[in-house]
């Protein structure tokens, strides 16, 4: 049994310290430096959005902090436990980018099995196994063999191994990558109702106006360093500037209205049609609202 | 909260579904077909017996198709279902839960070992069975020359497939030791045919190198000796008879041989794939 590291009593759910990650490449073995002193505090109960363009360590970092390569310098540790010891992992639930399952199983066996590999018992497996499947909206393809999913419901099951061991954090790469707008939006209220249940939620997506929506905090990366962070309103508010959403004004209306904001010193900078969005008409036309979660 | 101890049980699900895993891959119907058909065939081909008598044939004929297309699948289903957790990265998700390193890879020579034990005793209850109508055909042909009752040991047979489980399992010890660091799947499968020779043939050159007097020969055959099994020592006596039984505690002693070489290997794949980043 590995020996138990002390855990201090209020951890952030994540945190890296000084991180770096290097890489041999080619025959001389030259380091390409994926991460580079990298430090992250992610707070228990809140959605983190990562991003970054391709090739900015996000993936790397998910790794380290999973225990799935071993940093080059400086320590990773999940609710204060160092990641690289095997219970730190009992606290977390995975799920990689485009994720691949073993295909004879069935969606419910494969649960099953991942959540047998937690250390589930018979009576908690079969129990825990159902709700998941539910919570992800599964149940009617759980006993088909993965093999014959879609990305989406790969997506989806992917998320009930996840959750099947009811970890106080989940790390998700790239979860609505391939998905449709209302499977996307359909995980986005589910990532919504984790947080409200007290989950911790580290996201990467390259949906910016996803993570915009969804993320309470966000790190930016960007060749392997942080180059910003903070919550999206301190990241991309701060214009001094407000949009406001009014009736259809006529041009003389609009004149009028350029001269009463000068009077007051200030200006219209901006005016565009306000419309319900594709995403919306999409929704709609498609059968599903927003929050129905049927289909991924 | 509690630490996470080695789990035989996680180790079991690991092996419960390499073993499911392979028993669908038509590698496994391939080898086992051309086996079966071989064992099946070996009465046909009683013209190649080189003087050696028909039943006796038969069981070369069965144990060389165990032998030949047991170490191909072995090597070929070790190096194949290692890296297909790779490449597929179902590994990621499963080393991403509390689930040692040892756990994955044991668990996968398990699979490896449950799948040859299925090949092995299959293709020996076929033996068997193929050299039992035979014998009794022989029987009523010539009742004079089975005056004493049945000529074979089937428990010789049985002790033979035993015995050739034991050098499967060590080879895929060592097919799981090369992949463990490898990049490729082919390299740890030529690998593994290089280990399937060396184990093989090691006994011939050591004594090649004893008898033409080379140092240096005799040098590498024991360095090569240290480091590989001898498969010669896990093969019965030439013969079918029940006189040549070995006895129980050489079979303890073979068993344990095997298996020592099989678990070493195993370790030693384990330290390796510690330090790999999946």
């Amino acid at each position: 049994m590995e020996a138990a590291a002390p855990v201090p009593a209020v951890a952030p759910a994540l945190e890296t310290r000084g991180l770096v990650k290097d890489f041999p490449v080619g025959l001389r073995e030259v380091k390409l430096r994926a991460v580079d002193h990298l430090d992250l505090s992610v707070p228990a109960g809140v959605i983190y959005g990562l991003l970054g363009p391709n090739g900015s360590g996000k993936s790397t970092t998910i790794k380290a902090l999973l225990g799935l390569v071993a940093p080059s310098a400086g320590e990773c540790r999940i609710f204060g436990r160092p990641s690289g010891e095997v219970a730190a992992r009992r606290d977390v639930g995975y799920l990689p980018e485009a994720p691949y399952f073993y295909r004879h199983l069935t969606g419910r066996e494969l649960v099953g099995f991942y959540g047998r590999m937690c250390g589930l018992g018979r009576r908690e497996l079969a129990e825990r196994v159902e709700t998941v499947v539910a919570q992800v909206g599964m149940t009617g393809a759980a006993d088909r063999a993965v093999e014959t999913y879609s990305k989406g419901m790969l997506q989806r099951i992917g998320l009930a191994q996840a959750l099947v061991h009811d970890p106080r954090l989940l790390i998700l790469d790239e979860p609505t990558a391939g998905v449709d707008p209302v499977g996307s939006a359909a995980m986005a209220d589910l990532i919504r109702g984790l947080r409200d249940a007290g989950k911790t939620v580290l996201l990467t997506s390259h949906l910016l106006g996803q993570m915009e929506a969804l993320c309470d905090r966000v790190a930016i990366l960007d060749r392997g360093r942080l180059v910003a962070e903070g919550t999206v309103a301190e990241l991309a508010g701060g214009t001094g500037r407000q949009q406001l959403e009014v009736d259809r004004l006529d041009e003389a209306q609009m004149t009028e209205l350029r001269a009463w904001l000068a009077v007051r010193g200030r200006g219209l900078h901006g005016v565009a049609a306000a419309g319900r969005g594709l995403d919306a008409v999409f929704l709609e036309r498609v059968g599903r609202v927003k929050g129905e979660g049927k289909e991924l | 909260m509690k630490g996470a101890p080695f789990s035989f049980l996680r180790l079991g699900l690991v092996a419960q579904n390499t073993l499911r895993e392979a028993v669908r891959q038509r590698l496994l119907h391939l080898f086992l077909g051309l086996a079966l058909a071989l064992v099946l065939g070996a009465r046909s081909l009683r013209d190649f017996n080189f003087g050696a008598p028909e039943l006796k044939f038969i069981a070369d004929c069965g144990f060389g198709a165990m032998t030949l297309f047991g170490s191909a699948l072995t090597i070929a289903a070790t190096a194949q279902l290692f890296f297909s957790e790779i490449e597929n990265r179902t590994a990621l998700t499963l080393l991403a839960k509390p689930v040692w390193r040892a756990e994955f890879l044991l668990g996968k020579l398990v699979g490896v070992a449950l799948l040859t034990a299925l090949f092995c005793a299959l293709l020996t209850g076929l033996l068997a069975a193929v050299l039992w109508v035979r014998e009794g055909e022989l029987m009523a042909l010539d009742p004079e020359g089975f005056r004493g009752g049945r000529a074979v040991s089937y428990a010789m047979v049985a002790l033979g497939g035993w015995l050739q489980w034991l050098r499967l399992v060590v080879l895929a010890a060592f097919t799981l030791l090369v992949a463990s660091f490898a990049r490729t799947q082919v390299f740890a499968v030529v690998c593994g045919f290089g280990v399937l020779v060396i184990c093989h043939l090691q006994h011939l050159a050591q004594e090649a190198y004893t008898r033409a007097g080379s140092a240096v020969g005799v040098a590498l055959g024991g360095l090569f000796g240290g480091m590989f099994p001898n498969f010669q020592v896990l093969s019965l006596a030439d013969s079918l008879a029940a006189a040549d039984l070995p006895a129980p505690g050489t079979m303890v002693r073979l068993t344990a041989y095997g298996l020592g070489w099989a678990l070493a290997a195993g370790l030693l794949a384990v330290l390796s794939f510690r330090r790999r980043e999946i």
